[in-house]
């Protein structure tokens, strides 16, 4: 019987250069449904403690969500599973695109890549036939160089390329993985994992279809008739399509909340220029899709003037827009753009770089790093010429590049003084560009999160906050009820945030991009609910979902206590904790006493111990992974 | 006076602008202008009124006013 899944593993041996299958049962599935959770599954069952992120004895999972090639809107997205070389932690990153649902089409679940292979090399899948190929002649070139030379070596002009850049080769703890040329998992380092193992590609072509695996597929291919039709009659869906995640940049700027210099400031004097009106305008080209997504959030741009900007990488996101401008201080979008196609070409993480970037201004200005430190680039606040050396020095590790490689914490560490206050970073992870002094929640999240400072941990606060909103409507089959407001840090805010924090963690599991289901966009709960149980026949209500992503949270927790993490790394930088300078919260800061009361109720509410951080057995055997506790030695 | 819709908020306007000019005859709550045009205070969460953060159940515009709506944002 058919329960959503193809069922099969495939193990990629690289230093034997090997492969085998592994079949995994409904049992299990029902435990491990995919992605985030079938990830942290595998890591904790077969990666010993305190490996080397970068080397052969790390293990990267690439594993498709649940529902991952469905057809219908966001059911796309794949996740990078590895311990992360830039945080130490459980690493994770999801990306969406059109690799996931082909490598659900060729009958597997998952990868998992061991060993490290004695030369590059590339994987080519067609189907059940795997091939581990020679890389050799593609090492060092660009996405576009590589998707098409190896389009041509198979003969086929659609076969996915997941690959890294030069970023991933030169192991820069923040590298990326790209797919389609215009999709990534971005954060966590999972590009440097890759490139650490001498993979340069995986190249994946199926011949199935996802309803062949389907419990009953005819409810799914409806529900994807009509979210086709919806988009545009739902606020919020309508939006996306529109503006995509630029779309939101003005709105933080007025809230307070936009990230400037570093996160000093949340207003950007400059923002007319970086705003959706100005990104329209000046850079967009086409709107694109995901597969079988009719939501299309992903833009498309092109610069033939102060900068050239290639049409192939993919627009820069709402993230680039203020990592490179205003938390730069940069009002040129043309040079935003660059810098963001400079990232996909290399395949490093925009969100990392543009706050590596930020933090390595501001230790210029407080001359805590000079002209020599920088090959003779001026790296003040504002100047776009050497941001973009930085992102280019970066990826090469020439010069001060190679210290930025590293990420924040350790540039801050090896460039000593006040360094560390500028560097913006949760369990080594640099924040993203959501200010916790607007948004409490979201501050909780890159606290708590395994993985650490990462803004798709659970809703933002902002959509929460009024009852008769769209979005909280969204929410409540949840068992959201009680609205509050953004900056409110109460216990029944962190009882939302749970909540919220589980459903997130679910759509990293059953394969859904955050930009499908309430309370951010247009699918509702129960047609979530709907597609999981006509996949699986599971009969499963919203609970028995939220659930799934709990125990995938558990999991990863797990794997961190094993790695000596506690509640002494779920913190937040001390900069949250000084006021904002200018825009609508000026001096609002965030309160150590709140943090740390909030904190202690998140674990409360969580089943974890309020003084380490860890699951408690009753909650892990509540979860059926009671044996998770041993396997991570937390016992 | 000028409205700016920003967000998902031009969604509401029949003709999906982004910027509106309305003819104010005299002051009026901000509250009955979003009542006019047909833009739900529910998914406002910003208001703005001559580049200044207002309270919307209090915040009286005129003709001539710049007037900034956002609703509420969940990242991206």
């Amino acid at each position: 019987m058919a329960f959503g899944t193809t069922g099969r593993i495939l193990w990629v041996d690289l230093t034997q250069g090997t492969t085998y299958v592994e079949t995994l049962d409904e049992a299990t599935y029902r435990l491990y449904p995919g992605g985030k959770a079938l990830g942290a599954y595998l890591l904790l069952r077969h990666l010993p403690a305190n490996v080397d992120p970068l080397g052969p004895d790390n293990i990267l999972v690439l594993a498709s969500g649940l529902l991952t090639g469905a057809p219908f809107s966001t059911a796309t997205r794949f996740s990078a599973i590895a311990r992360s070389p830039l945080t130490g932690t459980y690493g994770e990153s999801e990306a969406a695109g059109f690799w996931g649902p082909e490598l659900k089409m060729a009958g597997w679940e998952a990868i998992v890549l061991t060993g490290r292979a004695p030369q590059p090399v590339w994987i080519h899948i067609r189907d059940d036939k795997v091939e581990i190929r020679d890389a050799t002649h593609l090492w060092g070139h660009e996405p576009l160089e590589v998707q098409t030379a190896i389009r041509a070596e198979t003969g086929d002009k659609v076969t996915r390329v997941l690959q890294i850049g030069i970023g991933g080769e030169n192991l820069v703890r923040y590298a990326a993985i790209t797919n389609d040329l215009r999709h990534y998992n971005g954060r966590n380092g999972m590009g440097a994992v890759m490139g650490s193992k001498l993979v340069k590609a995986i190249g994946v072509r199926g011949s199935g279809k996802w309803i062949q695996y389907a419990h009953d597929a005819q409810p799914v291919v409806e529900l994807g008739r009509r979210l086709a039709k919806g988009v545009k009659e739902h606020p919020q869906s309508w939006d996306l399509q529109e503006k995509g995640t630029p779309g939101i940049t003005s709105a933080l700027n007025a809230a307070g909340i936009l990230p400037t210099r570093n996160f000093h400031q949340g207003a950007f004097e400059g923002v007319d220029n970086i705003k959706w009106e100005a990104y329209e305008k000046e850079l967009l080209t086409a709107r694109k899709s995901c597969y079988a997504c009719a939501v299309r959030c992903k833009r498309e741009v092109r610069v033939d003037d102060r900068y050239q900007v290639s049409d192939q990488y993919g627009g820069p996101e709402y993230e680039a827009v203020s990592g490179f401008g205003s938390n730069c201080g940069v009002d040129d979008l043309q040079a935003i753009a660059k810098a963001n196609e400079l990232c996909n070409r290399y395949t490093l993480d925009a969100i990392s770089t543009a706050s590596v970037v930020a933090f390595a201004m501001e230790c210029f200005e407080h001359g805590l790093i000079g002209l020599d430190d920088t090959d003779g680039v001026d790296l003040r606040f504002g100047h776009a010429e050497a941001m973009l050396q930085m992102v280019d020095m970066i990826a090469q590790r020439r010069g001060i590049g190679n210290l930025l490689a590293e990420g924040v914490k350790r540039a801050a560490q090896a460039i000593g003084g006040d360094a560390h206050f500028f560097a913006m970073h949760v369990k080594g992870q640099e924040l993203p560009m959501h200010d916790p002094r607007g948004k409490f929640g979201v501050g909780l999240g890159y606290a708590v999160s395994e993985n650490g400072a990462d803004h798709l941990v659970a809703a933002h606060d902002p959509t929460l906050a009024n009852a008769e909103s769209v979005s909280f409507k969204g929410a409540m089959p949840l068992g959201i009820r009680v609205a509050l407001p953004p900056r409110d840090s109460s216990r029944q805010k962190v009882v939302n945030y749970t909540i919220a924090e589980n459903w997130n963690s679910a759509e990293k599991v059953i394969g859904l991009c955050f930009f499908g289901p309430a309370p951010r966009s247009y699918i509702q709960v129960e047609d979530v609910v709907m597609a999981v149980n006509a996949a699986t026949g599971w009969g499963w209500g919203v609970n028995d979902i939220l659930a799934v992503g709990e125990r995938a949270t558990n999991l990863a927790r797990l794997f961190n206590a094993r790695e000596g993490f506690g509640r002494a790394d779920d913190r937040l930088p001390d900069r949250l904790f000084t006021p904002l300078e200018n825009g609508a919260l000026e001096g609002v800061a965030l309160s150590r006493d709140d943090f740390e009361r909030a904190l202690t109720d998140v674990y409360d509410l969580k089943g974890w111990d309020t003084d380490t951080g860890v699951p408690t057995p009753q909650k892990l055997d509540s979860l059926g992974i009671g044996w998770a506790a041993e396997a991570a030695d937390v016992t | 006076m000028r409205l700016h819709l920003g967000g998902h908020l031009n969604w509401y306007d029949a003709q999906r602008r982004t910027d509106v000019e309305v003819r104010l005859a005299e002051r009026m709550p901000l509250l009955d202008l979003l009542h006019q045009l047909g833009v739900p205070r529910s998914e406002i969460i910003v208001a703005a009124v001559n580049g200044r953060a207002v309270p919307i159940e209090d915040a009286w515009v005129a003709d001539g006013d710049r007037v900034d709506l956002y609703p509420p944002v969940g990242g991206g």
